[in-house]
């Protein structure tokens, strides 16, 4: 799932405090999972918004309500009077959530209370951790299960680099190296073989690096073509 | 018993009536929402207390008194230490809220334009008349003894039930415009015929109000008395004489009112009856009262004769019971009658049960067979359309409470009759399913708390007067026993329609009892009501069945009210978990606002968030000591939102240090802790 | 030859080669480079020009390589994976061939992180590339070399020629997967290799015995990594932080002891300490030297360029072969 965390308050004020009536809008998915964006979170800062406002003494209409999803239409559709009755809409979702519902309401401000982070799995409560780059070209099955390119702090794709130490990356002992435990994996999976050959060099162009991606699904985008039109 | 608009309904009623009902209020012959109102009385809220009580129970003050409880014995603390103290609760609840309660009698006008009659006054007679008074009918009791409540004013001796009580029932429901005529024995004083054909309807409601006797030789000897009338002529001072040496027939609870009651009256009292200890009808505790009173009981002797003496009882021979129960479990019982025994006694008393007085019926419409009326079980109606029938005469012996439920069925039917609309199966049903057993996983995860004792007279002191001797709650020990409460039922709920199964409420749960696929279902059965879950759900998806958990925060503008700019003394939202609050009785400095909470379990980081954007200066927050918490895991899950509250003050330039938490031992020093001035 | 450099020569020639470490100044002015190289010029076969060590912003490791070459010292150009992608490398690439560079040491680089350090505030906050690793980066050197080809499969009029050379680590972990990591640079195209810092021989020997069996000494030229030890504490820092990196206790308990016979004399301190360093470097040259399966050393005197002239004569590595 996506993972973020909440921008500084400071920050976020800094950013909102010359607007009349702010809709602070959570998302109850990703970013709900990791405490960070969910119903809970929006109406904590708009609590912390209209304590600050009476501090500055601005008056400031605060409300805060969520949505299921920011970047799916459907769930978006029955709040859309609401979400454009106001000056701006402080979004609690992913950026894609805020890049989605901006793209939706076009004359209605839309700014990120989060910092997106990555993709991440939850190993226990309150800890989040990314294993995955989203790069369009996945080698999972060669390395043991375990992405070098998103856990490797070079990507490195052939073997761990001179720094890996007691098991750690070179850039933290937080940071457990990633090829360390490919090949840990590897050995215990009976595989290690496999990571004999040289990989070569990756074809990028299906991540981020082709450009921003989309993915339609085929039957659908044949269908559509046929028709001339979308699918109701 | 008819919902109508104006009937009180505490929070959740709906969302409960979906769901398994907690153990003691399944087991409430009315479904007394008891959960409910301990949780009220737990945060003070007495008012609204009665108000879940009133609701579904019109002689709520007698069964604070005599109601024999099936609530506690269900209770789901029974496997863990000892029930709660329901019914005394309800004692305290209702005597706190008794101001409340005389203020909102009101008369209720005849807007039906009918009229029904109620032959006796009893507790089916007196719910019948309440629920009909509800529902816009004009009610006339018929009550042939001088006052009303039937057994509950003729027999029940006043040690067990002061009158005072009594009186505050059957106030209410007088005050609706129900009109009782008193001492008018219908069949009598005026006949059957004459009432259904003055009434719209016509409800018999009059109990079993004969004493059964003994068909054994010289039962007619002077000083033989039966049950009823014995027990009738004592509350009624009716000057009844007894002997020296009293010997009382039976081993029902009526049989201990005679008993206790014939001790009161200076006799030395026997009791003898067919069951073994185990198998006496009569309730534990109430045999237990007795004989702590001086009361012998010989248990499995069977009365055979009367011996007397110049026309007067000397004893009675006894003869060995073998069995009471045949093979089948049927009463049945069988004697060896070469084991003989005398008793001496100069009075015996025959409390073996009761029976209805039918004659009052004679030359009437009504049908009766083999001593009973003819009636529907599914419409309460007799054999005469506008004639209805309730309680006890066509039940058999049974509780108080059990009578109420029968009451509110009769009216349900009486009004739907009066409707056009009377069909089988539109009564109202009180058989409901009950939440499980709590789990023995978690059995050890709940700490013991031993039960608030019930203080009586001495045994010695109670036996010379009538006076009720059992003294009622204080304020601190019923907050305390209300705490102990677990709060079945009105627990965790998830709306799966928010929920991302994100796991947070099953890794917060001390208890296991989310589990989680698609979305969380809170086990009822596991769930401890702690409210956890509720503050940590990322979603807002879980909400409690029995509270509102936005409530603090949308009153607290209210709680904190106007402030005055200039002021001194610094205003102090007080988060006080009411474990703790209720032995100071609430008595707190002016500048502090108290908020009740049934543990901090409940607060939320919002909730502190909320004291201050209203205005607080300061936010003072009272816990249990750690090691004292009634719920697990609290003391951690308080910890991380009070930092994250911290951080998030710290973030508005709100010095961490507005926020103190105390736990009990510092309670005492509110008025002079600096924090608070 | 595949190069023609003279590092290839002298491994040809089946001399032990020596190679030397030249750190390029934070600064527009080469005139560093110009002094350093002076001091290893005929000390060692080539010297390798750093590509940014520790991700801190210096003049670049070609241009660093061009000034060196002008002082007649022949340069290992070094290329990391950190800050280029694939077309920037080759670019780089065929201009350092034009500009005469024949040695390529291919590198993943230090993570920028580490480029804010000491007093250094470095760049932590960099985009780093790694659009390909080390493998790759020698088979992208090993294609344009060979077949004439760029990565992406276009042709190159004239391919650079290149001396390829990888780095290894030994000593690193896991330990059982570092003569594989070794291998896939080999297969890749390495033609020679320079490892970290050696100071725990008996490690070392047992990773060659590996080497050996999978006869890796044969497909490419192994040189021992030499790093001078300057001060009992960078010894323990080195045992204690440097990835892959383990000091014996005996080798520490020396140079402690070289610092306490100055007593408080922090010069002689100093001078004792050099002096001890040096020795132990010439000690391990020789213990690696003697290793089967080794063609050479990669001696660093890190910031001390200085030394090298007496561990080599020390070492009996002197004079050089010169070859026409």
């Amino acid at each position: 799932m996506i993972v973020g965390s909440q921008k500084p308050f400071d920050e976020i004020w800094e950013m909102i405090q010359s607007f009349k009536k702010i809709l602070v809008l959570g998302c109850n998915t990703c970013v709900a999972v990791c405490h960070a964006g969910g119903s809970k979170e929006a109406e904590i800062l708009s609590e912390m918004i209209k304590v600050k406002a009476k501090q500055m003494s601005h008056s400031i209409d605060v409300n805060s309500m969520s949505v299921m999803r920011q970047c799916e239409n459907e769930y978006l559709d029955e709040f859309m009077d609401n979400i454009k009755s106001t000056d701006l809409v402080l979004s609690m979702a992913c950026g894609v959530g805020v890049n989605f519902l901006s793209d939706k309401i076009n004359a209605v401000p839309v700014y990120p209370a989060l910092n997106t982070s990555f993709y991440g799995g939850v190993p226990k409560e309150g800890l989040f951790i990314e294993l995955c780059a989203g790069c369009g070209n996945c080698i999972l099955h060669l390395t043991g299960g375990i992405c070098p390119i998103a856990r490797c702090s070079k990507s490195l794709m052939n073997g761990p680099c001179g720094g890996t130490d007691k098991g750690k990356c070179e850039v933290s002992k937080d940071i457990d190296c990633a090829w360390f435990l490919i090949v840990e994996r590897m050995k215990l999976l009976g595989a290690l073989e496999k990571l004999y050959d040289v990989q070569p060099p990756r074809d990028w162009s299906t991540s981020f690096h082709g450009g921003p991606r989309k993915i339609s699904l085929e039957h659908i985008k044949a269908y559509e073509e046929q028709q001339g039109g979308q699918i109701r | 018993m008819v919902i109508q608009e104006q009937t009180y309904r505490p929070y959740g009623y709906e969302i409960k009536e979906k769901r398994p009902f907690s153990p003691c209020r399944s087991a409430c012959p009315v479904n007394t929402d008891v959960q409910a109102y301990i949780a009220l009385i737990s945060t003070g809220r007495y008012n609204e207390a009665f108000e879940v009580i009133r609701s579904v129970n019109p002689i709520a003050s007698a069964c604070s008194y005599i109601c024999h409880h099936p609530c506690e014995q269900a209770c789901r603390r029974c496997s863990i230490d000892e029930p709660l103290a329901i019914r005394h609760l309800k004692r305290f609840a209702l005597e706190k809220a008794s101001g409340y309660r005389r203020s909102k009698r009101r008369i209720l006008k005849n807007t039906q334009g009918k009229n029904i009659a109620i032959i006796g006054s009893g507790p089916s007679g007196l719910t019948v008349a309440n629920d009909l008074a509800d529902l816009g009918y004009g009610v006339t009791i018929y009550e042939k003894h001088l006052a009303l409540g039937g057994m509950l004013a003729s027999a029940i001796p006043p040690y067990r039930l002061p009158r005072e009580a009594l009186q505050e029932d059957i106030d209410d429901i007088l005050s609706k415009g129900v009109k009782a005529i008193l001492n008018c024995q219908v069949g009598k004083d005026i006949s059957l015929n004459e009432i259904i054909q003055k009434n719209d309807a016509v409800v018999i409601a009059v109990g079993l109000s004969q004493s059964r006797s003994l068909n054994i030789p010289n039962i007619d000897s002077d000083g033989v008395l039966l049950a009823i009338p014995f027990l009738t002529s004592v509350v009624f001072n009716r000057g009844v004489k007894i002997g020296k040496n009293v010997l009382v027939i039976g081993g029902g609870n009526v049989a201990i009112d005679v008993a206790r009651t014939a001790r009161r009256l200076g006799s030395n009292v026997e009791m003898v009856c067919l069951e073994s200890a185990e198998e006496m009808p009569a309730w534990k505790w109430e045999i237990e009262e007795a004989m702590e009173e001086g009361i012998k009981i010989r248990n499995r002797w069977g009365p055979n004769a009367v011996i007397k003496e110049d026309e007067k009882v000397k004893e009675l021979e006894v003869i060995k019971v073998l069995s009471v129960f045949d093979k089948q479990g049927k009463f049945n019982p069988s004697f060896d009658k070469n084991v003989k025994d005398i008793i001496q006694a100069d009075t015996i008393i025959i409390t073996i049960g009761q029976m209805s007085d039918n004659s009052f019926a004679k030359d009437s419409p009504l049908k009766i067979e083999g001593g009973r009326f003819s009636w529907d079980p599914n419409t309460q109606m007799t054999n005469h359309p506008s004639v209805f029938i309730t309680g006890e005469v066509v039940t058999g012996p049974g509780s108080a409470i059990a009578a109420v439920a029968s009451g509110h069925k009769t009216a349900h039917a009486v009004h739907l009759f009066l409707q056009g609309q009377l069909k089988p199966g539109l009564l109202p049903n009180f058989e409901k399913e009950k939440i499980e057993q709590i789990p023995e996983e978690i059995k050890g995860k709940i700490k013991p708390q031993s039960r608030l004792k019930i203080l009586h007279l001495e045994p010695a002191i109670r036996c010379q007067t009538f006076d009720h001797f059992e003294r009622g709650y204080d304020e601190e020990s019923a907050l305390k026993e209300a705490g102990r409460c677990r709060g079945c039922g009105g627990g965790a709920i998830v709306d799966s329609s928010r929920c991302m199964a994100c796991l947070t409420c099953k890794r917060v749960c001390p208890y296991g009892a989310p589990i989680v696929k698609a979305y969380s279902e809170i086990r009822p059965e596991f769930c401890q009501a702690c409210g956890l879950c509720v503050s940590e759900c990322p979603a807002q998806a879980i909400s409690m069945v029995s509270y509102d958990v936005r409530e603090i925060r949308d009153n607290m503008p209210v709680t904190i009210g106007i402030l005055n700019p200039d002021r001194k003394i610094p205003v102090i939202a007080g988060f006080f978990c009411t474990h703790h609050v209720g032995v100071k009785g609430f008595q707190v400095p002016d500048n502090i606002r108290v908020i009740p909470l049934s543990c901090v379990s409940r607060l939320d980081v919002l909730d502190i968030l909320k004291a201050f954007q209203c205005g607080a200066d300061k936010v003072a927050i009272l816990k249990c000591p750690e090691d004292s918490c009634k719920y697990e895991s609290v003391n951690t899950r308080f910890s991380l939102r009070l930092s994250r509250a911290k951080k998030l003050l710290q973030m508005l330039s709100i010095q961490p240090e507005k926020i103190v938490v105390l736990s009990e031992l510092e309670v005492g020093e509110l008025g002079d802790n600096h924090f608070f001035k | 030859m595949k190069s023609g450099s003279n590092l290839e020569r002298v491994i040809l020639s089946g001399n032990p080669a020596v190679t030397a470490e030249l750190g390029p100044p934070m600064s527009a002015d080469g005139s560093e480079i110009r002094h350093k190289a002076k001091l290893l010029k005929g000390f060692c076969d080539a010297a390798n020009i750093t590509d940014c060590q520790t991700a801190v912003v210096r003049i670049s490791s070609i241009a660093g390589a061009v000034i060196a070459l002008q002082e007649g010292l022949e340069p290992v150009m070094q290329m990391t994976c950190r800050d280029r992608n694939r077309i920037a490398i080759q670019a780089d690439l065929l201009g350092a061939h034009a500009l005469g560079l024949r040695n390529c040491l291919c590198i993943a680089g230090d993570h920028q992180k580490f480029s804010a350090a000491g007093k250094l505030k470095g760049h932590p906050g960099a985009k780093n590339v790694y659009d390909v690793d080390t493998c790759q980066l020698v088979g992208i050197l090993k294609k344009m070399r060979d077949e004439g080809l760029q990565q992406g499969g276009d042709k190159l009029e004239v391919p650079p020629r290149f001396f390829i050379g990888a780095s290894w680590t030994p000593g690193g972990e896991p330990l059982d997967f570092r003569p594989v990591n070794l291998k896939k640079k080999i297969d890749a195209g390495a033609d020679f290799i320079q490892t970290q810092g050696i100071y725990d021989i008996d490690i070392f020997r047992s990773q060659m015995e590996k080497i050996r069996a999978m006869g890796l000494h044969e497909r490419a030229a192994i040189l021992g990594g030499i790093i001078v030890p300057r001060t009992a504490m960078m010894l323990k820092y080195m045992d204690s932080s440097v990835a892959g990196v383990s000091v014996p206790k005996s080798l520490i308990e020396r140079m402690a002891k070289a610092k306490e016979r100055a007593g408080d004399d922090k010069k002689k301190a100093k001078e004792y300490q050099e002096e001890e360093g040096i020795k132990i470097a010439v000690e391990l040259i020789h213990q690696v030297l003697e290793t089967p399966g080794v063609k050479g050393v990669h001696i660093q005197a890190i910031e001390w360029e200085s030394a090298i002239e007496k561990i080599v004569k020390s070492a009996g590595l002197y004079p050089r072969p010169v070859f026409e």
